[in-house]
Formats: structure tokens, sequence, C-alpha cells
């Protein structure tokens, strides 16, 4: 039995001394355990810290924000003009596919799950996630699925130099990155009708499925079994309780996208006809199974922005979020409905006369809970003292601009009026409304507030004004001409359109409006690169906040809090600050034998590792590289002895003894 | 700036839902209409407060007031809005619940039934108290518009009497698109598996034109009011309508379009007549006569369409893929039917016009260009489509005896371009 676990296991009867050396322990395989590490990638590919993995997921996100950024643009250099031909035909199948897929899983979902990871456990008072391996295995399944689904691109790039060719099952086929939507609809997705790129996908979003459930799943157990003494349910701050709800969402919807991707995979590997018309399958049954995991994946996206506007407003108005338990409750109800009206995406499938009219009604019942949110916030503003900070004024504009999305989506919900939008650009410059006028300047304005915590350092000059005008005219420029675009007939995932239908000028305003947006964050990538490098010191609360996160160091110490604190109300940090004596935080005395921490660990990595040879050697097989298969099953291999390692290995653990005073 | 937008842009164009051309498209526009309305309203009254509360309530240099109330909401207000929210859906709620029942179900309208209206021949009894329906295939990337009812079959460009209901089938052979022709009516998907189906109907029939030209009582009918309901459609419903694709069906989804067009009963028959007729060949011959000379000696037929018909049936293959009415040779179902096809003021699924905006006849000179255009560069026009390249049989992989790649010469093309162009 190693020191450690008798550490564990007799944690009172060990006086540690104050000052304690800390060394990498053998774990119970006998390999060192890689703590403490010098070298910086090693640390980084093994941490199990919430905070270095939240970062992590930020830093990749913002690269992929970036690259489906640029697809988009390209889109839209497309489109500026009819009859355009920068590029073919599939190559903006591509593209309007890769966009999507991008900015829903690469981006925006681990730009939330930066955020969850960053701040939830600081903000209930824990020490780190429950289960910090698997937190680490969560992010490099992340990455493996991200590197999958990208994949097609290197393979079309060699196949446009000739030196590939497509062989096997998807003989013929030219199209290696996916080319037939990000929601797959099929038969399209068969494999007489699309190739390898198909197969990247599937094997891509279901790693990402993977990586998205373990991290969904650990943060329940987290909210629900880490919270510092008196954090009571109804005392957590609101992004921590939507953070619960988008994980339990996560933790329903994602299974039906698994299941649907395993389908599909079998149809196109093994010759199953789950969706192949000619078999007896049922391509409508993709749709249903698609939608409900899709639509509740659209509340997956905007609940946590939501849940930062929901923190933001409060701290620069000086004034506690109004009606707490309605916006923790409407979050909820947002949650359950989103189950409910997956089929609002399918109106024009012909779902017949009852159905149509039942998701119709649930559609509209779902904005109650939204408008409720909305009037919130408003009544938080109201007889506040509203200070305009960055992290401020993108929450005010995530307001306005949400607002107006869900002035569209009112729209759709009456089904008759949908039948002319479904499909078309409206609904383009709906659910753009929604993702960069709602989520994107969210998670913006949740960067100028947290970025500071998170790395230690205060903003530089007011570079953020002009991120949030050129953001918001670019966004407004880009999408609003798409709602006429929309109702004046122009279908959606269009690579090209004629002249003559009355397009041509809203198309061209569309385009400049991109590249205004396009520069807005790049305008964004400056202001944070300046604020690591010139950034001043931001010290624990440099926005006078309310949450728990602030009681801390920025950036807070590996093990967060040197004492646990223990809450005595809602707006733990605000009540400490200005509330009456009894509502002060404590903290809990740890009786000299300091904090226990998590050991590092390769084992996560090397499982996840593992999704890589699996997803490009199944997809590779279907594009008809020879030996695939085999490596395929070798990927598995790795996940599997990574897995098993990882139970071997024990859990390990070291303690740390922090001088109180200094924290 | 929706002011701005809506004053300075033209939103009567090709393929609008702002001005609609009948009752389907009619109910969803003023549905959509209503939900403009009630979000404006809700526009104006929460982007109010939210604009004043930001501007009262900001932080002022020197502020000298005291710490804001720390107070956490207020259940009456909460209560409050909610049930207002409530209110203002309900609004949307039950004009929505009426339009969905309204636009599903194919109306029972005796004026439309086929007996009603429909003067031309060989309509079968049964047939009388029917709509006339239209079953819409969808391939990839072109469409199959069939008649059952009067047992003709045409291809992307539809043709459907004013005034009347027509019930309209969905099917596809491939993958999932969608039959969206905006004027008329919103989209329904067409899925492979399953039929689905919807109604259009181009300009009101005369009762619902009544009630909006305010003539009071469903009984009310004189000739004079017939006529002026006759030139209702034929000055603002007789027309060439433009719908497109609007499910994403793969590489060429963007060049799938279609038309219909909309004209009165009497044309309607004189079309259906035309459709069956079908085409003789071009030196008058029988075709018994036309084939017997081309199995036999085949160079005694002379002329450029001669020439033309004689590659269409042999050299390029053209038959195997494509009927035309009348040549009990050209039976192949594969492709769209080109019964008529120089008739049409488009070509290549809607994407290649030659129509004359102002006075709607065809230009010919387009055309013709349209047609080699299209047989010269079909991957370019249309990429991935299975004339091009369809395992051997398309036109970009005809072969000569030795077995090597060789295409429709510049000569052959011009010639069946001008056979095609005479099909009318």
């Amino acid at each position: 039995m190693s020191q450690t676990e008798t550490e564990i296991h007799a944690p009172s009867t060990t006086q540690a001394p104050k000052t304690h050396e800390l060394k990498p322990e053998p774990s119970q395989l006998g390999f060192m355990r890689p703590d403490h590490s010098k070298s910086v990638i090693m640390d980084w590919l093994t941490t199990v810290d919430h905070k270095k993995i939240g970062i992590m997921y930020g830093a990749i996100a913002l690269f992929f924000l970036l690259v489906g950024g640029f697809e988009a643009l390209i889109i839209r250099t497309q489109l500026a003009f009819p009859e355009n031909d920068l590029i073919s035909a599939q190559r903006y199948n591509q593209l309007f596919t890769m966009h999507g897929t991008t900015m829903i899983f690469l981006a925006i979902m681990p730009l939330n799950a930066a955020f969850f990871n960053f701040l939830v456990p600081l903000q209930i008072g824990a020490r780190d996630v429950a289960f910090p391996r698997i937190n680490s295995f969560s992010l490099w399944a992340f990455v493996a699925g991200a590197i999958v689904i990208n994949f097609g691109w290197v393979l079309q790039a060699l196949q446009v130099m000739g030196l590939f060719e497509a062989s096997g099952p998807t003989a013929g086929m030219t199209d290696l990155a996916p080319a037939m939507g990000w929601f797959g609809y099929a038969p399209l997705t068969g494999t007489n009708f699309t190739g390898a790129g198909t197969d990247f996908w599937i094997m891509g979003l279901q790693i990402l499925g993977i990586a998205s459930l373990s991290a969904a799943m650990n943060f329940v157990v987290t909210i629900v079994n880490m919270r510092a003494p008196g954090m009571k349910m109804m005392r957590m701050p609101v992004f921590t309780w939507m953070t619960l709800v988008v994980s339990l969402l996560i933790v329903f919807a994602f299974p039906a996208i698994t299941i649907a991707l395993g389908q599909l995979m079998f149809d196109r590997c093994f010759g199953t006809n789950f969706f192949v018309v000619a078999g007896g399958g049922q391509p409508i049954l993709w749709q249903h199974l698609f939608w409900i995991f899709g639509h509740p994946e659209v509340y997956i996206l905007v609940l946590p922005a939501m849940g930062i506007i929901s923190e933001i407003l409060p701290v620069f108005s000086k004034k506690p979020l109004f009606g707490y338990s309605i916006v923790v409750f409407s979050g909820a109800v947002i949650g359950f409905l989103g189950f409910a009206v997956w089929s609002h995406h399918m109106f024009t499938t012909g779902l017949g006369k009852v159905a149509t009219a039942a998701f119709s009604l649930l559609t509209m019942a779902i904005a109650v809970p939204t408008g409720v949110k909305i009037f919130n916030w408003i009544g938080t503003l109201w007889g506040g003292r509203v200070r305009f900070s960055a992290p401020m004024i993108f929450s005010l504009g995530f307001v306005w601009m949400f607002m107006m999305g869900g002035f569209s989506g009112i729209m759709h919900s009456s089904a008759p009026a949908d039948a002319q939008q479904q499909d078309s650009y409206f609904v383009i410059a709906h659910f753009h409304y929604v993702a960069i006028g709602g989520i994107f300047l969210a998670v913006v304005a949740g960067i100028y507030f947290w970025l500071p915590k998170m790395i230690g350092k205060m903003w530089k000059g007011n570079l953020s004004t002009w991120v949030a005008i050129f953001s918001t005219v670019g966004l407004n420029v880009t999408f609003f001409p798409m709602h006429f675009l929309g109702l004046l007939g122009m279908p959606r995932r269009t690579h090209t359109y004629l002249e003559g239908f009355g397009w041509e000028t809203y198309n061209l305003v569309c385009t400049i409006g991109a590249y205004i947006l396009a520069f807005g964050i790049l305008l964004l990538v400056v202001d944070i690169i300046r604020c690591f490098r010139n950034g001043e010191p931001a010290g624990n609360d440099p926005w006078d906040a309310r949450t728990l996160e602030w009681a801390t160091t920025s950036p807070p110490q590996v093990y967060n809090f040197a004492k646990t604190p223990i809450i005595p109300a809602r707006d733990a940090l605000w009540e400490d600050k200005y509330g009456p004596e009894n509502r002060k935080i404590t903290h809990e005395d740890d009786h000299g034998h300091g904090i226990h921490m998590p050991s590092q660990s390769w084992m996560p990595f090397i499982a996840a590792l593992g999704f890589i040879p699996v997803g490009l050697g199944m997809s590779l097989m279907q594009a008809g590289v020879p030996y695939m298969g085999y490596v395929a099953i070798f990927g598995l291999l790795v996940l599997g002895l990574g897995i098993a390692l990882w139970a071997i290995e024990g859990p390990g653990g070291y303690h740390m003894h922090p001088e109180v005073d200094a924290a | 700036m929706t002011v701005l937008f809506l004053g300075g842009c033209n939103l009567d164009t090709r393929m609008t839902t702002f001005v609609t051309k009948g009752p389907v498209a009619e109910t969803q526009y003023d549905l959509f209409m209503l939900t403009v309305w009630v979000t404006l309203g809700i526009f104006i009254a929460v982007g109010g407060a939210f604009a004043f509360a930001i501007i009262k309530f900001r932080e002022r240099p020197d502020d000298e007031r005291p710490m804001p109330s720390q107070g956490h909401g207020n259940p009456l207000v909460e209560i409050g809005l909610i049930g207002a929210s409530i209110l203002l859906l309900v609004i949307i709620a039950v004009p929505t619940l009426q339009g969905i029942w309204y636009t599903h179900d194919t109306p029972e309208d005796p004026e439309s039934f086929m007996g009603a209206w429909y003067s031309g021949e060989e309509l079968a009894e049964e047939e009388a108290d029917n709509p006339l329906i239209v079953k819409v295939i969808g391939y990839q990337w072109w469409w199959a518009f069939e008649y059952p009812q009067l047992g003709i079959t045409t291809a992307n460009e539809m043709v459907i009497p004013a005034g009347k209901v027509v019930h309209i089938e969905l099917r596809s052979f491939d993958v999932i698109h969608s039959f969206w022709l905006p004027r008329i009516a919103g989209k329904v998907d067409l899925i492979p598996g399953r039929t689905n189906s919807m109604w259009i109907q181009a300009g009101d029939n005369f009762l619902r034109w009544k009630e909006k030209q305010g003539v009071a009582g469903p009984e009310e009918e004189s000739p004079a009011l017939r006529a002026d309901y006759a030139a209702y459609l034929e000055e603002e419903i007789h027309n060439y309508y433009y719908g497109q694709c609007a499910e994403y069906c793969g590489d060429s989804h963007a060049r799938m379009h279609f038309r219909a067009t909309v004209v009165d009963n009497k044309e309607f028959a004189e079309w259906v007549i035309d459709e069956r007729t079908g085409h003789g060949t071009p030196d008058g011959k029988t075709w018994d006569d036309w084939y017997a000379a081309y199995a036999d000696n085949p160079d005694s037929l002379t002329g450029d369409l001669n020439e033309g018909l004689k590659l269409f049936m042999g050299r390029a293959k053209c038959a195997t893929c494509h009927v035309v009415k009348g040549n009990p040779r050209a039976l192949g179902v594969a492709g769209p039917n080109l019964t008529n096809v120089g008739s049409r003021m488009s070509i290549a699924a809607g994407w290649l016009n030659h129509r004359i905006e102002e006075d709607g006849s065809i230009d010919l000179e387009k055309q013709y260009d349209n047609f080699y255009k299209w047989i010269k560069e079909t991957d370019v026009v249309k990429p991935g489509n299975r004339m091009w390249k369809a395992g051997g049989g398309g036109i970009g992989e005809l072969i000569d005896e030795n077995g090597e790649l060789a295409l429709l010469t510049e000569d052959e093309i011009h010639k069946l371009s001008l056979y095609l162009q005479s099909l009318k």
C-alpha cells in the first residue's frame, strides 16, 4: 500500500509540516505519476485541474470559432454575387456542413464547457470536479473528435492534388469532407449519395458525444454532491444552475443522437437498413431521432449563455438578480419543454394536423419561460446602478439581440407561416440572431467578465467598445437582410442563385456585414492577446462582484480555496462585503491535514487518444484504404487499455498545506 | 431599419411570400403578419422598458445615491407578465390552429371538381367529382409532374388551371426534396418511402373572390360578376410562377428549380391535348416508316432535325432515359419527359432560362444556346447529375467502337439542340 493511500485513510493522524516539498509518487502500476512536473507540456497533457482543463477547452474552442468563421466568410463571399463561381457546389456544401458542425460542436459547446469547467467548482466552493480524471478524458476525447471530424479536409486536399481516390464502399464519391449538412438527413447520408466525408462526420460526432456525455455526468455529480457547506441549491449562482440543467439535457438528449449515429454507421459500414428505403427503412426516423437530440441541443447551447448574463447583469447593476427562483425555474422549464418541441423542425414533413398543432402550441409555450428571463433581466436593471463596463455592454447587447432572435422564433411557431419560412434564409436569420446575437455576445461578455479571474490580469484600454460596435453592427448588417431574403424565397444551402429574383442586393449587403463581423472578432482576439501580454494584476475582485469565485485569488490557486468556505446566503461574496454580520463567509477548520489534491494521470489522455484510430480507421475503411479496419480495432484496444490502466493505477492524490493567510 | 427595408425594396419578386397569389399562401402570409404585429408590439413594450431602464438607472459620475435596494423580485409583477405573455400567445395560437386545419386538407370545392371545369376529352367518369391531381416526384435534381387523371407526364414546368383546387401528391425517387412555390403555397417535403400531400390553388375561387369584393351573399351570381371574376384571373393570376427545391438534396440542390404556368380552363385543356398527342417525325413520315428507313438506310434521313433525331435515338442514347410522346421508341423514364420540351421556358430544371419576361414568349436564340450548353457541359451546369455520368450510360461517358472516350462533337450537339428545340 502506497504512502499516499495511508495518508488518505489516516489523515488526521498525519501531522504534516506547514511547508511541504511535493514530489511525484509511484502509482499502483509502479510508474511515477506525472504530478509536479517541471515540463509544461507534460503538465498540461496530464492535468486534472478543472481550471487548466477549462482554459484548454476555451483556447481550442476559440481556435475553432475562427475556423468556423473563416468557413462562413468563404460561404458569404461565394454568395456575394449571383452565379458566382468562386467555389464549386461540392466545396460550398462541405463548407456549410462544416461551418454548422464546427460552430455547434467545436466552438460553442466547448466554449460553454470552458466556463463550466473553470467556474462551477469555484462557484460552489469545491476543490475540483467530482471526477477529475474523467474531466481530463472529456477534454481529450473532444480533441480526438475534432481531429476526426476535420480529417476529411486533409483527405479532400489529397484528392484535389490527385494523390487520393476513394475506392471500396464509396468508390467514385469525391466528397471526402462532410457534405450532407450538419443535420445529416437520411437518405442523403447513404453510401450511394455521399462519400467518406459522411463517415468522418459520423465517427467524429460520436466521439464528441462521448466527450459531452462524460463531462455532463461529471458536472451533475459535482453540482449535486460537491457544494460547500451552506451552498444550498437555491443559493447556487444561476450560472451553476444552468450548468446543471444543461448537463441533464446532455445526459438525456445525446443518447438519441448516439443511437441514430450508430444506426447510420451500421447502415453505411455493415449493410443494415435503418434508413434505407429499398430495405424497408424509414428516412423520417432519422429526423425524429436527430431533432429529439437537436432541439434540446439548442438549449444546451443557449442556457449557459443565459446563465452568464444572469451573473453579469446583477454585478453591474449592484442588485441581486430579480426573481432568482423564477429565473432558475424558467431555465429548468425551458430545458424540460426543449424535449417536447423537436417536431417544429419538421413542420413541412407531413406530420398531420394534430401533431403539427401540438408542436405548434408547445413551441409557443416555450416563449413564456424565455420571455420570463428577459423580464427578470430588465427587472434586475430596474432601480439599480448600471455600470457600462465591457461585460455589461455585451450583456445588454445580448438581451437586445436575443430578443430579436426570439421574435422570429415566435414567427416560426405558427406552423402555416413556417411553411414559407422553413429552409429559407429567414431561418438562418433567426438562429444567427440567437447564436451570434445571443450565445456569442454572452460568451464574449463572459470572457470579458471572467478572464481577469482566469489569468489574474485586467483588461487594458477600451478596445472592447470597438469589439462591441463591430460585432453588433456586423451581425445586424449580415443577418437582418436575411429575414427579407428568406421571405423573398431564397432557400438555404444553395451554393449559388440566379439573377432576377430580387436577391442580389440583400446578398451583397449580407456579405459586407459578414466582413464587419469578422473584423469585430479579430479585434476580440487582439484584445485577448493584449490582456495576456500587458494586463495589470487584476486582484481578487476587480468588478465588485457577488459570487464565490471572486472570493479567491486571481488566478485561483490549484486548490481553489485554502479553507472550505461556509456559505451563509445567496450572492455569498456580496453579503460578505456589504451584508450584515451574520452573513459573512466563514471557513471550515481543516484540522491540520491540509487539502487533498487528486493526482495527475496519463491514462485519460491515452484512452482518449484511442478514439483517433477508431474514428479515422472506420472512415478510411469506408474510403477504401486497406487495413483500416485493423487500425480501428487497434484504437479500441488503446481505448480499452487506457481505461483499464486508469482503473488499476489507483486514484493517488496528495496533500497541500497552503499558508492560510496568503490565500 | 425595418421601415428602411420595406420602403426601399421591391417585395413583389419572383418567389416572394409577401405578394401572394392563392388562398394557401395568403393564409400563411396573414398568419405571418399577425406574428409580426404581435411581436412588434412586444418589442416596443419590452424594448422600450429595457432602453428606459438602461438610461434611467445608469451610473452617473459622483453618484451620491444610496446603494440600490437588494430586493429579490416581486411575485405579482412576475405573474402579471407571465399572464400577459400567455394572452399574447393565444392571439397567435387560435388563428394558427385555424390555419393548420385550413391549409392541411384539400377542400371539397364543387367548382374545382374536374367535371365542373375540364372541357377536354377522355375524363373517366369517377374523376368528375375529384379535383385535379398532380403527382410530384422529386429526383436529384429535377421534377416529374404526373397528371394521373389525364394520363400525361411532364417535367420541371407544370401547368395548372387558375382558381381551381389542385391536389398535389409528393413522392421522392432518391433523397428528400421540398416542393416550394412561394407565391401560391408554402413548402411540403418529398420524402422517400412515403407520400405526402398538399393542396394549392392559384388565385381565389369565385366565392372567396366575391367575399373580398364585398358582394353580399353566397347566392349572388350574375354574368357580369362572372366576367369580372374571369378578368381578375386573367389579369392577376394567369402567369408564370417560380418554384424551387427547399430541402438540401446534394451537389446541385441550388439548381433544382421548377415552374408553374397558370392558365385558364380552355388553355389547360389545349395543353393536355398537346401533351397527349406528342410529336411526329421531322419530315412528316409515320414513325414506322421513319424507323424502317433508320434501320435500312439511315443516310436517307437527311436534314438537321433528322440528324438530331438519329443522334437522339442512336449515338447519344437520349431515348434510353427520356420519353418523347408520339415516338414509340423513346420510352426511358429515368430522366425528364421531353414531350414539348421546346415549348418550355426553361431547361435543366429551371436553371437555364429563355423566357422573355416582357411578353412571356421564348427567346429562340437563347433557347438554342441553353440546349447547346446543357448537352455540351451537363456536369458544369449541374454537377454530379446522372445525365453526364451514370455508370457508363451518361453522355459524358460515350465511347467509340474501340472503347475510347468519344464525347459528342460540336456538330452533333448543334443538331441535337435543333431537334430538341423543334419539340413543341
